[in-house]
């Protein structure tokens, strides 16, 4: 028998302490590498698609037909340094690819996108186009691109082609970041939990085994001996067990990785191309660095074996940290201050917390009767020794509180915001190069036709100077011209507004800005504003502020009459309810007006639909996490509970022995067990709702540019309670059945440490 | 009053040691009344912490009866035995352990006036039996602030504060030096004798168990 083979022994004797550590270990890396690995790969994929597409400009048909392999063929044969791009959507979890002809793209030189050398073409995202043609011909969605270098110039394309710039959407980098901060941060918070859980977990055992560490210093083994033996202990331990989690991570994020690629498609239009997200290593040292910090960053641990207690110190400590945390929130100047407050507001309250509860429990207890009085000093110990699991109970349950609030908040916000929107049945997009205004005369010739009106957008410069004195100082915003203002829009809720401001918009008295500008450059209503509308320079009073989620632009409101004729508009269509009229009829028109008979009609109830989905699967990946970090938080706290109620059993017992029979012991366990985990849930409710506050009030503005409200659901905050009183009464009756069997020796309880106060 | 305090009859008792059955005990009677007092000595694994939870109903024999005043119990496992027990624990039956007697949450004080309470007494009197044994300076000490005599004394005020008809202990002086030792089985063997209450001591001091008018050799018990 070797020194370690009897520090082991510990875990022979109890097996399912060990599997416990080795479950902590597992989840928390699981959780940990799943969301990791979800981001990296997201990352990466955003980082794919700007490099892609940088730059670059495309020939479309002047007709508005999508381009084929015969334009391709067609624009070589005339001499165009043309590269075919087809994009191939895979089946989820797969992902996007893209096919590049590396023959084609000679002519582009090293500017190729995706640097179309043949060499580059062995791995994913790109990929031969003959490889990407055949999966379309295998039933995927393709979407063929022709790709031109960006030192060609208008006047040298065919008179069938023009230009276009080679994006797929509006600009997503600083949009993605942020999406990526938020899950980055998230994924931090998730660390946090499991790293508190673990080290619990590991404490627990250290207690139990106390006795034994000193018998093998009586023997002569010497502290530093014992002590690098528990380090090798868990350093083998973590080794084995982080190995699992990555693996299990790695599945968790390819589960949950088709709703994470829908949401950068959909919210952010930026496709997930598919791309590795990195290899077992890194994730394996963070995570076997996370343990060993977790375990042994309390120098007690290591230079005062026997006078290990779990407890955490310095607590008071917590209060200017706090104090400092709050104003970091309160005032964030960016992002990453706004997040380092709030860790520190989460150290903060984990340091108070248990003491904070323990002073609660025994709180007006002198007076009582002396069994009160015993269950409120036996709950005041059990707050400040079950410590770490309790805050991280605490933390699991105000992340899923807020992020529960803020879900169902954007989920109900954005509905509505989506409906007001899409109030008209159909949309018509107006065809490239066909005069929108004859498209709205023939509507307006219409009888029985229902609400409609015209859509222009468009880009303006909003002068700076007008509000703030920033002489020449201007930031480009995007236009939204609405022809004429009707029911379809006079419904829009409005953040705020000056009295009649439809009144005002429709008569050309005013403009409305959506949050996101208002939020950038202040503006409130009354404030005038200086734009550009083509040539010409208008300034005018905001009339009210809309709501307008999901993308970074600053847009101005206009009512289409005030557009001059020098007015680009960038893209036309025009919203209807057909009415008495058949939709058919209406599209019919159109398309002989416009001469087109490609006309895009959406039916915008399929694409309300479609919305919703996405955004069903947008927090798909948040509420799994949120969860399973709860369940991880509620069984650990189930498990430690168990085992520290365990080592006072004997305590327990002696209520046995002084009269109250099993029924009123397990009673009063169930008290115990379960006002332990309902104060939990309790104390996790302020933290829960300043969260949720912080994310709608103050993440979301700094990341996104616009806030949502803020909303309270205390129908989950009870389904929260009825969680953790469930973890207590399963505590209860465990030790209900343990307490039901034989007397074992008072000596036990000092022993096990349980007699602490 | 009734003199008749404990009356056990035929008690048997076995453990299982792998598949074999190994016996404790068979078929022993004892009879305790009021003021008197028995010492349980035996050898280690004799069976001495057995009887004493078979005595107050923290165990039950394999057979045989217990009367503990006027309540018998005949090895009946339901629920109203269990009360019955119960509450002659709560009440009648004091029980004082080598150690961990006192909850260590409470102060000696509040253990003192938790057992107090239990047994329907008053806890006016705590502090005087913490006064009688002489810790009563110690009364806001907590278990783990005081030594293990210390702590003993105070595992004795609690008993005697519910005012017990019979006191089980079991080595209550085991784990203490032999001045301190006794010193607590002085108070004990005072107090039981001022109040008339019944004792039953399971030690492994002779000289000890001299002082009882009952000694009762599990270790040499005949085979029937």
């Amino acid at each position: 028998m070797t020194v370690f083979s009897a520090l082991l022994s510990h875990y022979r004797r109890h097996p399912l302490q060990l599997l416990a550590l080795a479950l902590m270990i597992v989840l928390a890396t699981m959780l940990w590498t799943g969301v990791s690995h979800l981001t990296d790969r997201a990352r990466a994929s955003l980082a794919q698609s700007e490099q892609a597409i940088a730059g670059q400009q495309q020939l479309v048909r002047e007709d508005g037909q999508a381009v084929s392999v015969q334009d391709f063929a067609d624009l070589r044969r005339q001499g165009l340094c043309v590269m075919p791009w087809l994009e191939v959507q895979r089946p989820s979890p797969e992902g996007r690819v893209i096919g590049v002809d590396p023959f084609a793209s000679a002519c582009f030189g090293n500017e190729a996108p995706g640097q179309a050398g043949v060499d580059a073409l062995n791995g994913e995202p790109f990929l031969d186009i003959a490889e990407a043609a055949e999966m379309v011909r295998q039933g995927s969605e393709g979407d063929l691109s022709l790709l031109v270098p960006v030192d060609v110039e208008a006047d040298a394309v065919p008179s069938d082609y023009r230009l276009k710039d080679f994006s797929m959407g509006p600009a997503t980098g600083e949009l993605g970041e942020s999406f990526l901060l938020n899950l980055d941060a998230l994924g931090v918070l998730v660390l946090l939990i499991t790293a508190l859980l673990v080290r619990s977990v590991y404490q627990l055992g250290l207690v139990q085994r106390r006795e034994s560490f000193t018998l093998l210093r009586r023997f002569g083994v010497p502290a530093a001996r014992v002590q690098g033996l528990l380090l090798t202990e868990m350093v083998g331990l973590t080794c084995v067990c982080v190995i699992p989690g990555i693996w299990l991570g790695r599945w968790l994020a390819e589960m949950l990785g088709a709703g994470f690629g829908q949401v950068l498609e959909n919210l952010f239009d930026a496709p997930l191309y598919a791309v590795d997200g990195g290899g077992f290593a890194m994730p394996a040292m963070i995570m076997v660095a996370v343990v060993l910090l977790a375990c042994f960053a309390d120098q007690r641990v290591l230079m005062r074996l026997p006078g290990v207690t779990g407890s955490v110190p310095a607590w008071w400590f917590g209060i200017p940290v706090l104090g400092l945390g709050l104003a970091m929130v309160a005032w964030p100047f960016t992002l990453g201050w706004l997040f380092v407050g709030i860790a520190l507001v989460f150290v903060a309250v984990g340091l108070l917390t248990p003491r904070l509860l323990s002073y609660v429990a025994q709180w007006g207890a002198e007076g009582a009767g002396a069994i009160t009085l015993w269950q409120r000093r036996e709950l005041a110990v059990l707050f400040r020794r079950l410590a770490l699991p309790v805050v991280a109970l605490q933390f699991a349950v105000a992340m899923v509180l807020a992020i529960q609030a803020l879900v169902t908040t954007f989920e109900d916000t954005f509905e509505r915001w989506l409906a007001q929107r899409l109030e008209a049945e159909f949309y018509v997009e107006v065809p490239v190069q066909a005069a929108a205004e004859d498209g709205v005369r023939y509507l307006e010739s219409l009888s029985g036709l229902g609400d409609w009106h015209l859509v222009q957008r468009g880009a303006t410069q909003v002068r700076q100077e007008t509000r703030r004195d920033r002489a020449g100082s201007s930031v480009a915003a995007d236009v939204f011209s609405i022809s004429p203002i009707g029911p379809l829009v006079m419904g829009w809720t409005l953040l705020d507004a000056v009295p009649d401001a439809w009144d005002k918009l429709a008569a050309g008295q005013g403009v409305m800005v959506n949050e996101q500008l208002a939020r950038r450059q202040g503006y409130r209503p009354a404030d005038p504003i200086g734009f550009t509308l083509g040539e010409q320079f208008l300034e005018l009073p905001v009339v009210g502020v809309y709501a307008d989620y999901g993308r970074p632009e600053g847009e101005i409101l206009v009512v289409g009459q005030i557009l001059p004729e020098t007015f680009t508009a960038r893209f036309q269509s025009l919203s209807l309810n057909p009415g008495a009229l058949p939709i058919a009829e209406i599209e019919l028109g159109l398309a002989a007006v416009w001469n087109n008979d490609n006309l895009t009609i959406r039916d915008n109830a399929s694409i309300r639909s479609l919305a919703s989905g996405v955004f069903d699967q947008t927090f798909l990946i948040t509420r799994a996490i949120t969860v399973l970090t709860l369940v991880l938080a509620g069984t650990s706290l189930l498990i430690m509970g168990w085992v520290f109620f365990t080592t006072r059993a004997w305590y327990y017992r002696l209520l046995f022995v002084w009269g109250l029979s099993r029924r009123e012991v397990a009673g009063q366990l169930r008290w115990l067990a379960m006002f332990l985990t309902g104060a939990v849930a309790v104390a996790a409710l302020p933290l829960g709702v300043w969260l949720t506050w912080v994310l709608v009030s103050r993440v979301n503005p700094l990341a996104f540019g616009w806030s949502l409200p803020m909303a309270v659901y205390p129908g989950f905050w009870l389904e929260m309670l009825a969680l953790c009183l469930m973890i207590g009464l399963a505590i209860a009756l465990l030790m209900r059945r343990q307490l039901g069997g034989g007397v074992p020796a008072p000596a036990m309880a000092n022993v096990t440490g349980g007699g602490e106060r | 009053m009734v003199a008749s305090l404990l009356t056990a009859r035929g008690l048997n008792k076995q453990f299982r040691s792998g598949n074999q059955p190994v016996s404790v005990f068979r078929n022993l009677s004892l009879h305790l009344d009021r003021g008197e007092s028995l010492a349980l000595t035996g050898r280690s694994g004799s069976g001495k912490s057995t009887l004493l939870n078979i005595l107050c109903g923290l165990e039950k024999p394999g057979t045989g009866s217990v009367q503990v005043l006027d309540e018998v119990f005949e090895g009946d496992t339901d629920r109203q035995t269990e009360a019955r027990w119960a509450s002659l624990r709560r009440q009648q039956i004091g029980v004082v352990f080598q150690e961990a007697n006192l909850m260590p949450a409470l102060s000696l004080l509040d253990n003192v006036r938790l057992r107090a309470r239990l047994a329907g007494q008053s806890e006016d009197g705590c502090r005087d039996w913490l006064e009688r044994l002489r810790i009563g300076e110690l009364a806001g000490r907590y278990p783990d602030q005081v030594s293990g005599g210390q702590r003993q004394r105070a595992a004795l005020a609690m008993v005697f504060a519910m005012k017990p008809a019979l006191i089980l202990a079991d080595e209550p002086t085991g784990s203490l030096d032999r001045h301190t030792a006794e010193d607590v089985t002085g108070q004990l063997f005072d107090l039981q004798a001022r109040h008339g209450c019944g004792l039953i001591l399971a030690t492994h001091d002779v000289e000890l168990a001299t002082r009882c008018s009952h000694h009762l050799d599990l270790g040499h018990l005949p085979e029937n």
